[in-house]
């Protein structure tokens, strides 16, 4: 039965067709809306790195002063001075630990044909590449020796390499950096991260990535500033050793731990390393020692903005409309059929066939909003990438928004239908009959 | 015109009214808060930077590559200075440390009593050697611009004393000394021991801070008479120009700096123009969303209300037909009709400025939103009884064009 009635369900779009295109555009607009919106929520707010997220870890030691602390109040800042991210890299907690902040550097390209630019990335440390999965095309990761000395080498993004070099393995090349000769170790393959949870100061959290690695010694020994944000709860003093030795707060550290129940310990090594720290009264705060996984990292650093909540809330609420429009649409479209339920009924189909029919009639309804609604999804989001770099990049639909998209549209279809239908069983026979 | 028969009428079919009255609040709890929100973001990108033409301003970020000695610096810094004055067509040049709206640049604490346990106000800091005054176009309330002494030559890496003179923004200096004229007052960049004091000179009306915060803060900037050098490798110049040249005065800039410098440069420009869509292109993102439900809104409840109304007359063609034949007038069915109409919608709107507050409370608590003013709601009101009736007329005016003849015909 279930065939036949999905075929009278399909005749039966044709049977109104001005109602039916309301009802099946309201759907399609109502499911666009709340999908399209969901999508960009669920790009931002989805686990970057998931096969790891729960082990890799950020500490926030709260360095600010005493005066004016409300105890249990957050830290100024979501990063921490260069010399609390040095103490904990030396405490070598975890399996693997980066500390990490951003640089921009102009290159001299070695083709005359290129004019001179400007490079924005990274320094971190040499764990950084295998803590966070980065693919490599060519070469590697430079060593812990570089770390140590701060040699001059650097890991290009693949776009760089290849606008630099074409299709070519750089890697052993000179490049001039800052107007040093930098020597290049490896090349990344593509790789950003939705949002860039390492390193979420900043404006751009979505839809950048980086185009170069340099160590971190390496950076600091040719006094390359931050890009980026820079917390100072007192006056740094001048020059770039003043900035080391300050409180101010611009260096994010990463731990990785080799599973997610060691995080315990890291926690304890932490609290004694802020003791000890107390106790030299350098940290004047008695703050509690923050570590987060990347999950809680998202949540404490406030990834997904209102604004994206705002829009997914009205347009839900858009959709809850929607669906009230078309329960109203859907019994005006039952309504006239009470002769035809009649005849069924009196020829001996029981309420439940009934049910069925109209049941699967409106799931037809709601599979063709929901196609409709899937296309203009695709439209909305295509405009709404057109906006900028970092909308574009999580204006995305994946397989998961798709199989919920479809959900959503007979799910709200059939929702819609429940009471009209529910309606239609209630015809009696014999009054239908009697007035024809 | 009697009440009771239409609402007795009503009370008999329920379904079908209560998803109008449904749809009209649901409508309307959404719609009101919604042009609320885009009110605000419009109103939020309307602020008024501060400087008097923004259209004819635009700035030129360049990177020397040779790693110069500070004092190299100083004196590029002057030269490109005087280079960019030489352009045809540019009113003012200024080499300072931010712009407004830019989305980069610092801020630093201000306090008005050194002994203060938590600062005053936070000020977005521009550092400039020149007249920002001058270059920015900024109206001065109070007090007077710098004095070409006091413009000094500062090595950033040596010094971080701040000059003895500032000029603030009056929103900032009302909110450090309410009630009062700030010039000739003390202020203090930081708290505690590290607090170093600065006079305030001159006050100017307004001047946006360089991430354009949303709240007091956005307004909230201090201008410092310093031309930095040797802490930072790049180097930002404010250019004015005539109105109307400024795509012009770009392209000859670059020209005439590149021309000046043996060395290879890095530069990047952008307009103020630029700058301020780019800050604004969520909020502007956000409100052509939320016009876009709402319209898409009211006209799926009209086409609601519309079906309703044309499936209620269809359903009663007989018992019009039997009202016009025993002497209603069209007139007494149109308003029969449009009367059952407002009472839906009233029950609707009613539920709808019930609705709407309980969605706003949600948004404050929820998403820290505003609280919506009533005036939403009673405009919304208003809006969408005028909107069910003017969509129940024509189902209305169709009923009334029964005629009883026909009408009546199969009874």
């Amino acid at each position: 039965m279930f065939g036949y009635y999905f075929r009278l369900g399909v005749r039966s779009l044709r049977r109104n067709p001005a109602l039916t295109a309301l009802m099946v555009l309201t759907l399609a607009v109502g499911v666009a809306a709340s999908v399209s919106t969901l999508t960009i929520l669920h790009m931002m707010s989805s686990d970057p790195i998931p096969q790891k997220s729960s082990r890799l870890f950020v500490p926030l030691i709260d360095n600010g002063p005493v005066e004016g602390y409300t105890p249990g109040e957050d830290p100024e800042d979501i990063q921490i001075s260069y010399k609390d991210a040095l103490n904990l890299l030396k405490g070598g907690q975890g399996v693997r630990r980066t500390a990490l902040y951003g640089v921009s550097a102009p290159v001299q390209p070695p083709r005359a044909d290129i004019q001179p630019f400007n490079l924005t990335g990274l320094a971190p440390t040499r764990d950084f590449f295998a803590m966070f999965d980065v693919p490599f095309l060519h070469g590697q990761a430079w060593t812990e020796q570089d770390d140590a000395r701060g040699a001059d080498v650097v890991v290009l993004s693949r776009e760089i390499a290849e606008k630099l070099y074409g299709d070519a393995d750089p890697v052993g090349q000179r490049i001039a950096l800052m107007g040093f000769p930098f020597t290049i170790v490896g090349v990344i393959d593509n790789w950003m991260p939705l949002p860039r949870f390492y390193r979420l100061n900043g404006g751009v959290r979505y839809g950048a990535g980086e185009e170069f690695f340099i160590p971190l010694a390496t950076s600091i020994r040719h006094e390359v500033t931050h890009n980026g944000s820079m917390s100072c709860s007192s006056n740094a003093g001048a020059g770039f050793a003043a900035r080391l030795a300050s409180e101010c707060t611009w260096i994010t550290v990463w731990f990785e731990t080799a599973s997610a129940g060691d995080r315990a310990e890291l926690q304890t090594w932490l609290d004694n390393y802020a003791a000890d720290q107390r106790k030299l009264g350098r940290l004047k705060r008695n703050a509690q020692n923050r570590l987060y996984d990347v999950p809680e990292w998202l949540v404490y650093t406030k990834v997904v903005g209102k604004d994206s909540k705002l829009q997914t809330w009205l347009a839900f609420g858009f959709l809850a409309l929607c669906l009230v429009n078309t329960i109203g649409l859907l019994l005006a479209k039952f309504s006239v059929r009470a002769a035809e339920i009649g005849v069924r009924r009196a020829l001996g189909a029981s309420r439940a066939e009934i049910f069925r029919q109209f049941l699967i009639e409106t799931s037809v309804v709601g599979l063709v909003g929901g196609v409709l609604g899937l296309v203009l999804a695709f439209g909305a989001l295509a405009l709404i990438g057109m906006q900028g770099k970092q909308t574009a990049a999580v204006a995305h639909m994946d397989w998961q928004m798709l199989i919920l998209t479809f959900v959503i549209s007979v799910g709200a279809a059939i929702l819609a239908g429940l009471l009209p239908t529910w309606r239609a069983c209630q015809v009696t026979p014999a009054i239908q009959l009697k007035s024809q | 015109m009697e009440i009771r028969p239409i609402l007795s009428a009503l009370l008999r079919s329920k379904t079908g009214p209560i998803l109008v009255a449904l749809q009209v609040a649901l409508s309307l709890a959404i719609l009101a808060n919604a042009a609320h929100i885009v009110n605000e973001r419009r109103a939020v990108a309307a602020r008024p930077s501060g400087l008097s033409d923004e259209h004819a301003a635009f700035y030129i970020t360049v990177r020397n590559l040779a790693n110069d000695t500070p004092e190299q610096q100083l004196a590029n810094i002057k030269r490109q200075t005087a280079v960019l004055r030489t352009v045809g067509g540019v009113k003012s040049v200024a080499n300072v440390s931010q712009m407004p709206l830019s989305r980069n640049g610092s801020n630093s604490s201000v306090a008005v009593d050194p002994r203060q346990d938590k600062p005053s106000a936070t000020a977005s800091t521009y550092v400039s050697g020149d007249s920002l005054v001058q270059t920015f176009g900024l109206k001065l309330v109070e007090g007077r611009d710098f004095l070409p002494p006091e413009l000094l030559d500062v090595n950033g890496e040596t010094t971080s004393d701040p000059p003895p003179q500032v000029i603030l923004t009056k929103p900032l200096a009302d909110k450090l000394w309410p009630n009062q004229s700030a010039i000739g007052k003390t202020m203090y960049f930081g708290t505690g021991k590290d607090a170093r004091g600065t006079q305030v000179v001159g006050v100017v009306e307004a001047l946006m801070s360089a991430h354009g915060e949303v709240g007091e803060r956005g307004d909230h900037s201090v201008i410092i008479p310093a031309r930095l050098y040797g802490s930072e490798p790049v180097i930002l110049y404010a250019i004015r120009t005539e109105p109307g040249q400024r795509d012009r005065v770009m392209k000859e800039a670059e020209d005439a700096l590149r021309k000046s410098s043996a060395t290879p440069m890095i530069t990047k420009m952008k307009t103020v123009d630029e700058d301020r869509k780019d800050r604004y292109r969520a909020d502007v993102a956000l409100q052509w969303m939320l016009v876009t439900v709402s319209v898409l809104l009211l006209l799926i409840t009209a086409s609601g209300i519309v079906g309703m109304a044309s499936l209620w007359v269809t359903q009663r063609r007989k018992q019009i037909g039997v009202r016009r034949a025993l002497g209603a007038k069209k007139t007494d069915i149109l308003r029969y009709f449009i009367a059952e109409n407002f009472m839906i919608t009233s029950a609707g709107v009613f539920g709808g400025v019930a609705l709407g507050l309980a969605l706003n409370q949600l948004l404050v608590s929820k998403l820290e939103m505003a609280r919506l003013p009533a005036g939403y709601l009673v405009f919304g009101a208003l809006g969408f009884w005028l909107l069910g009736v003017l969509a129940a007329y024509g189902p209305a005016w169709r009923a009334a064009s029964i005629s009883p003849a026909t009408a009546t015909r199969s009874v």
